[in-house]
């Protein structure tokens, strides 16, 4: 077990190189270059070759990747090219925001779906089995992006109950500290920020959340059903364990295992999902940033934004995977060669 | 994953099979849903009364308009036409992705699993760095190196796709290679080609299968996202999900411009879902996924 999570961590850079240099390849082979894209901001020629030599585009591919990773290594991730802005500086500004968005996220799919798991797996083959079923695979079905339009649709301009863009009204004054609005309202003594910050943020979260939601519902609903079935559960059974006792500590902690992968798993679609939702409610998040960056070919910045994403994700994959494997006494022994 | 060796057929399916009339109409909707869906793509330059990327009305006519049953959008292009021709790309993608990703994704997870040992460790690593972004980040980064066009876009949604199968496949696999069937057939002398192919393979394709179904509605939803953030389609080519975007530009006047290509991107996913879970159901007798 101790040898696995090693052998793991230190593939961790290995990881993070091959997919730096994925996101370098990916965003440098683009057809229509930044500089074309700049020119058509900045028309004149001279100013043109300017650019070009200032942000490094007129080296081999070679010489720039070489430059990417030593800056890399130095924890650079550039600038700009459309505005000029640290793209650190950048990232430090949107993660925050991504981060909460998926925090809150998950516990919206954490608590509809597995409850709804739940509440099905008791009665298999019941009305409430079936009608949850339906939602499940209705909240699967969703388009996130339509949903959450839906949403605003619903509860903005109809209902007008909350608002439909953005993280904090114009009208509130923040100055971030660390970004996360819920430690910045204890560090600063603001409790006046947690009000507007979660009004904005319920739209975003239940769209995610619930989308996300039917798939951990039947995983959860499968899982516990499956279990139910094996035949160390019958055993107990027979050995006149009580049905309570039977149910959480033999076919709960059992049914868990798949449960936790799939959490896992859903976190990126969480991390997929948040982009969406950025984009739909105009939520100051990486995603949405990285979205713009590639629209507007600025790579430097949708380099670091997939970056910081990928590395984030991989952290979160490798965190699931060793739990799984804590949780899972039959795997603490790998069965390697 | 729950332990897969539990799900052998039982007694559960006859709680489906005592169903009425009613019950069967029921459980044959999703798929005549799903052929409806695809017969209208097929027929849309038949079924559409217009052209769907010329000017052919006034801007913004509302439904049910004389000649323009679901009005006309911000350019004066006929809606209900535009819808049509938009499920083409919705189709194409989703339905092409997926039978790429089931291919190689299986094919990959297949000779992991099988494999084992050092080989196993470092096809997952692969997986792994492919797995390292987020799915639909995956398929951004695809679009952004290779343009936006239909082909792209298939394949940027089988690339991200392409992990959930080679994993499947792979613990699937790695289950099958753990049984003495596997044991007696190496016993027996069988190449490793021969156990993969011959003995382990069958065992997972219909688990395969299962999934696929499941995914294609994954993969329309995915390929409608992309359209949506302006990374699918270039328009003016109508597509259902640039359409939502460029509906909820105008939610304040005409909200039914961003809700009706949505309600159909909807419905033809959970069709095809209900369809991936009727299949399941079969395969594990009620209990299914």
């Amino acid at each position: 077990m101790t040898g696995e999570i090693l052998r793991r961590l230190a593939f961790l850079p290995v990881t993070l190189f091959v997919v730096a240099t994925l996101v370098f390849l990916a965003l440098r082979a683009l057809p229509g270059s930044t500089v074309d894209m700049l020119a058509s901001h900045f028309a004149t020629t001279g100013l043109r070759e300017q650019l070009i030599a200032q942000l490094g585009l007129d080296r081999s591919l070679w010489e720039q990747y070489l430059i990417y990773m030593g800056e890399l290594i130095r924890f650079d991730l550039g600038r700009s090219f459309i505005t000029g802005k640290d793209v650190t500086v950048m990232v430090w500004e949107t993660l925050p925001v991504t981060i909460e968005l998926a925090v809150a996220s998950l516990l919206v799919m954490l608590v509809t779906g597995l409850g709804m798991g739940l509440a099905a797996a008791a009665r298999p083959g019941s009305v409430l089995d079936g009608v949850l079923r339906f939602v499940a695979m209705t909240l699967f079905a969703l388009p996130w992006f339509w949903f959450g339009i839906l949403l605003i649709l619903v509860f903005s301009l109809w209902l007008g109950w909350l608002p439909a863009f953005g993280r904090l009204p114009p009208t509130v004054n923040y100055e971030p500290i660390t970004n996360l609005i819920l430690i910045d309202s204890v560090l600063q003594g603001r409790p006046d920020l947690i009000g507007p910050w979660l009004t904005h943020l319920i739209l975003p979260s239940l769209t995610v959340g619930l989308t996300t939601a039917g798939v951990l519902m039947r995983l959860a609903r499968s899982g516990i059903i499956e279990t139910s079935k094996l035949d160390f559960v019958r055993t107990a059974r027979m050995k006149g364990v009580p049905g309570r006792r039977i149910y959480l500590r033999h076919i709960l902690r059992n049914a868990a295992l798949g449960i936790l992968t799939v959490i896992g798993l859903q976190f990126g679609a969480m991390l997929g999902g948040s982009v969406i939702a950025e984009v739909v409610f105009g939520y100051p998040g990486i995603g949405r940033m990285m979205v713009d960056a590639v629209l507007t070919r600025d790579y430097a910045v949708a380099q670091g934004a997939a970056l910081v994403l990928a590395v984030l994700y991989v952290l979160v994959n490798l965190a699931t995977d060793l739990a799984y494997r804590w949780a899972d006494p039959r795997l603490r022994r790998d069965h390697g060669p | 994953m729950a332990d897969q060796s539990g799900s052998a057929p039982t007694l559960g399916a006859a709680s489906v099979g005592s169903a009425g009339l009613v019950r069967q109409v029921l459980r044959s909707l999703p798929w005549v849903v799903a052929a409806l869906f695809v017969l209208a793509a097929l027929l849309a330059p038949v079924l559409a009364a217009y052209d769907p990327i010329d000017a052919v009305g006034g801007p913004m006519q509302p439904l049910f308009s004389q000649g323009h049953l679901l009005g006309t959008d911000g350019f004066g292009r006929d809606q209900a036409s535009r819808i049509l021709y938009g499920l083409r790309p919705m189709l194409i993608v989703s339905l092409g992705a997926v039978a790429l990703a089931l291919v190689l994704g299986g094919a990959y997870g297949l000779i992991s699993g099988v494999h084992g040992g050092r080989v196993d460790w470092a096809m997952m690593r692969g997986v792994d760095i492919l797995m390292s972004f987020p799915l639909i980040l995956a398929a951004i980064l695809v679009l952004a190196a290779l343009g936006a066009s239909l082909l792209n876009l298939t394949l940027a949604v089988a690339m991200s796709q392409l992990p959930i199968f080679a994993r499947l496949a792979r613990a699937l696999a790695k289950g099958e290679a753990a049984r003495d069937y596997v044991m007696a057939a190496r016993a027996a002398g069988f190449t490793q080609a021969h156990i993969m192919l011959r003995e382990v393979a069958p065992n997972l394709l219909r688990p395969l299968l299962v999934q696929a179904t499941s995914v294609v509605a994954l993969a329309a939803l995915t390929a409608a996202a992309l359209s949506y953030l302006g990374l699918g389609v270039r328009p003016p080519t109508p597509d259902l999900g640039y359409m939502v975007r460029e509906g909820q530009e105008l939610i304040f006047i005409a909200p039914e411009q961003t809700v009706l290509p949505g309600i159909l991107i909807a419905v033809f996913a959970l069709a095809v879902s209900f369809c991936g879970d009727q299949l399941a159901d079969r395969e594990t007798g009620g209990a299914g996924l």
